[in-house]
């Protein structure tokens, strides 16, 4: 052989090759009419509700998937979908649900009480034949429920063992959509990639890292929807993502990072924020050290400019939080709360009143994790304005998993503070999980700053089995100013979800639980 | 020969076994397990636990190593917990990705570079020399994420000229024409630091050559210098040049991680990236164990092909 003659053919070869793809150049097609792109963050885990986890995977399965109630357009409360009407006993045990009649799976199956009932089981009873189809990380959302029992096709009853008043916003979430019972049996462990549920788009095809597709289900039973198909595709890069949005190669784009918004501002693109049910705090360490006294720990709060932290750090993708429950939760929220306000000549006199002036504090900040917007710029930012008050802070930065492993244990003779934030779909949720005595580390919570204070415990206690709604938003009202004042944590910021679409995309809105709600959207 | 690449095949199985022991301490040691990646928020011992036994992973590390071992023998890589699918399936699907993109790009910075090094040498310190040697440089010091990200704001958001990102449309028939509009611009921004460098290595393997009496006595009898540039000398030059090639060849497959993450290529880099990140432990073993061992292999191929050109390696 002769290199001569082979290289020569080789660059030949080459240059043709680059000429040919050069010649391609031109305009990129358009995305087809009725058919809306979204470009999501990560690929999906899989399609079966009953099995993921992440917010990402919920914006595809909404769409495809009802549960027995929902929430409301716009707000974090419930409605009706696939049950009619419900009836809660005296003592708040039984829940006993009309389901909505004529109702039918993707795959042609009926939707009826034994298929609610298989749902329910499948996920919390291990003897079930189908629960090694999963498993089901969050099935502890229904760990009240005792029995499902069918009274008749279009009646089914939940037993609880104990009044547990979140039962019916935890219906709303993800995890309590109804999957298609025919679908599990047929597919079993593989249902996530033959998913078959009731909503207002069914499954087409799902190609692993490129695209899952949806198609509109002409027989959706709240109207069927206006877009003929949706592709959500992931892209994983932030900065990508915003290329595709700009070159058109995408309709409509979720979590569009803060530096990038500006390049959306024109009548190309519509921006979309919604505040969501999501709050970003630190956690003090009310054990031992400076802010086990509440003098200090409100200081840090004084002292904290969350304004600065809110507008330039974050460019305005977020607002200050007030208390420990974000106000997405309209309802249970307490309108009459004001943020601590950045007034370090306060902090310094609240730190010279306890004796804390130059105290020096450990910070553990994380790299980056979810919901934690830009931990490390925040981390810094708060140092600065720690340090304006007199406060000697040392940061310590973690990668997530390992920061998890560090905070989550509890604080004690660590650190001071840490950063940390939350996102759930009750008012219960985070202070039942966060605040409380009994949510201590060593008492399997993640009360990581060992606040304690009986009357909070006594208040959250009794919202959980109210079942009075009203009532219930009474007690979390009261709950939220004794915790302000107390100020267990520095109430930073909630994080607004934002999405850009393209001009051709109408009838988009964002929700408060940030699920990504498609049937009422069109495209031309 | 035979006896040879027997041999270097032979010598791969320990390397191949402490590679999957090391990735599978180091899964193991890394703080976080998949349970607390899987749960986030709701990451409560109790959960934890729970969760942890579902997906297998409460026995100890002794036992799950020979058991993860077993079943990779007989071909079975287990189930990626993240993706829901059998780590084999994601990880052939991948690596064909990964294959085409820094194949492409290997071929391109090969041909490339090669060229541009005898060029160089050929005319040495003339204007080309000068030239090459200048953009070598340039290529040699602009980090391919960036490049990337700059041809995709350039060509694909001014221009429309290439499409943003992915290996296929989202319609249309999936045709070899398509995918090279695709594969354009990141097999590129891949190859232009590869290039640099196999310019540079080819160069002073060509001056090396072109001293030498041979090429002298070729040049004396009267062969055309184009000749003795391309035949006489770059085929002697090419046994150092080969395994600078082997070298970069595994430089691309590496590179093709940032690649893949900015033009969202669907290749195995991005996928152990997000695998780590997940805690998804049997994907990111079975994955590493799968390019190490393709690794060794090129590995192989490139001193088989070294032993071929030159006699004066023993097999």
């Amino acid at each position: 052989m002769t290199f001569q003659a082979l290289s020569r053919r080789a660059l030949l070869a080459a240059t043709a090759a680059t000429a040919l793809v050069l010649s391609l150049g031109g305009a990129q097609a358009q995305t087809p009419e009725n058919v809306l792109i979204v470009g999501q963050i990560a690929e999906p885990q899989a399609l079966d509700p009953a099995a993921v986890t992440a917010v990402n995977d919920f914006r595809i399965l909404m769409n495809m998937y009802d549960g027995l109630v929902r929430y409301k357009d716009g707000t974090l409360e419930v409605e009706p979908a696939l049950a009619t009407d419900w009836t809660i006993s005296e003592d708040g045990t039984v829940y006993t649900f009309t389901l909505r009649e004529g109702v039918m799976f993707h795959d042609g199956s009926a939707f009826d009480a034994e298929a609610v009932k298989f749902n329910f089981e499948r996920m919390l009873d291990e003897a079930h034949p189908y629960h090694n189809t999963g498993p089901f990380p969050l099935a502890f959302f229904f760990s009240a429920v005792e029995s499902v029992d069918v009274i008749d096709p279009l009646t089914v009853a939940f037993t609880l063992n104990a009044p547990y008043a979140p039962f019916l916003s935890n219906l709303a979430y993800p995890t309590g959509l109804i999957v298609s019972p025919a679908g599990v049996m047929e597919y079993g462990a593989d249902f996530g990639r033959h998913p078959s549920g009731t909503g207002a788009f069914s499954f087409g095809e799902w190609r692993s890292n490129e695209a899952v597709v949806v198609q509109a289900n002409p027989e959706y039973w709240d109207g069927a929807p206006k877009l003929e198909t949706v592709v959500f595709r992931p892209i994983t890069d932030a900065n990508t993502r915003s290329a595709e949005m700009l070159a058109g190669g995408i309709d409509l784009m979720v979590e569009v990072p803060p530096v990038a918004l500006s390049e959306f501002q024109s009548d190309a693109y519509t921006v979309y924020e919604q505040a969501g049910p999501h709050v970003w705090f630190l956690i003090l360490n009310a054990k031992e050290g400076p802010f086990a006294d509440k003098r200090v720990r409100q200081a840090a709060n004084y002292a904290i400019n969350k304004e600065a932290i809110v507008n330039d750090v974050l460019e305005g993708t977020a607002e200050v939080a007030a208390g420990p429950t974000p106000p997405a939760f309209a309802w249970a929220y307490n309108t009459g709360l004001d943020p601590y306000p950045y007034d370090p000549a306060r902090a310094r006199a609240l730190l010279k009143e306890a004796g804390a002036e130059g105290a020096e504090l450990t910070f553990y900040v994380t790299e980056g994790g979810s919901g934690m917007l830009d931990p490390v710029a925040m981390g810094t930012a708060i140092q600065a304005d720690l340090e304006a008050v007199g406060l000697d802070v040392k940061i310590e930065t973690y990668e997530w998993n390992t920061f998890l492993g560090n905070v989550n244990p509890g604080l004690e003779g660590k650190a001071d503070m840490a950063e940390m934030a939350w996102m759930t779909n009750d008012p219960d949720t985070l202070p039942f999980l966060a605040l409380r005595t009994e949510a201590w580390p060593d008492k399997g919570g993640f009360n990581s700053g060992y606040y304690s204070n009986p009357e909070v415990d006594a208040l959250l206690d009794a919202a959980r089995v109210e079942i009075d709604q009203d009532e219930r938003a009474r007690l979390y009202q009261e709950m939220q100013g004794i915790v302000q004042d107390d100020a267990p944590w520095v109430f930073v910021a909630n994080w607004k979800q934002n999405a850009v679409t393209s001009d051709r995309v109408e009838g988009f809105s964002l929700q408060p639980s940030f699920f990504l709600l498609l049937d009422d959207v069109t495209k031309n | 020969m035979t006896g040879y690449i027997l041999k270097r095949l032979v010598s791969a199985v320990p390397v191949l076994l402490g590679i999957s022991v090391i990735v599978f301490l180091i899964m193991a040691m890394i703080p976080g397990d998949p349970a607390t990646a899987i749960l986030g928020s709701y990451a409560t011992p109790e959960n934890v636990e729970k969760l942890n036994r579902d997906l297998g992973l409460d026995q100890g590390l002794v036992p799950r190593y020979f058991i993860w071992l077993g079943h990779m023998v007989q071909g079975d890589f287990g189930r990626s917990f993240a993706l829901n699918r059998p780590v084999l399936d994601e990880v052939l699907d991948r690596f064909g990705a990964t294959l085409i993109l820094a194949g492409t790009s290997f071929v391109l910075c090969s041909l490339l570079g090669v060229a541009a090094g005898v060029v160089s040498a050929a005319r040495q310190y003339g204007w080309a020399d000068k030239a090459i040697t200048f953009v070598v440089l340039v290529g040699i010091s602009i980090p391919s994420f960036f490049l990337g990200m700059m041809m995709i704001l350039i060509f694909a958001v001014q221009l429309r000229w290439f499409p943003v990102s992915g290996m296929w449309p989202i319609y249309g028939d999936r045709t070899v024409w398509v995918l090279l509009n695709h594969l354009f611009m990141p097999a590129l921004a891949l190859a232009v630091v590869a290039t640099g460098v196999i310019a540079r290595l080819a160069r002073s393997a060509m001056l090396e050559v072109l001293r030498q009496d041979f090429i002298r006595t070729a040049r004396a009898k009267g062969v055309r210098e184009r000749r003795v540039i391309w035949r006489h000398a770059l085929r002697a030059a090419m046994v150092s040049i080969i395994p600078v090639l082997g070298i970069q060849a595994g430089f691309v497959l590496s590179g093709a991680v940032y690649i893949e993450m900015v033009f969202q290529w669907p290749g195995v880099g991005r996928m152990l990236v997000d695998a780590i990140l997940k805690r998804d432990i049997l994907l990111v073993q079975g994955g590493v164990v799968f390019i190490a061992a393709c690794y060794v292999m090129f590995n192989i191929m490139v001193d088989v092909a070294q032993a071929m050109l030159d006699p004066r390696i023993k097999t």
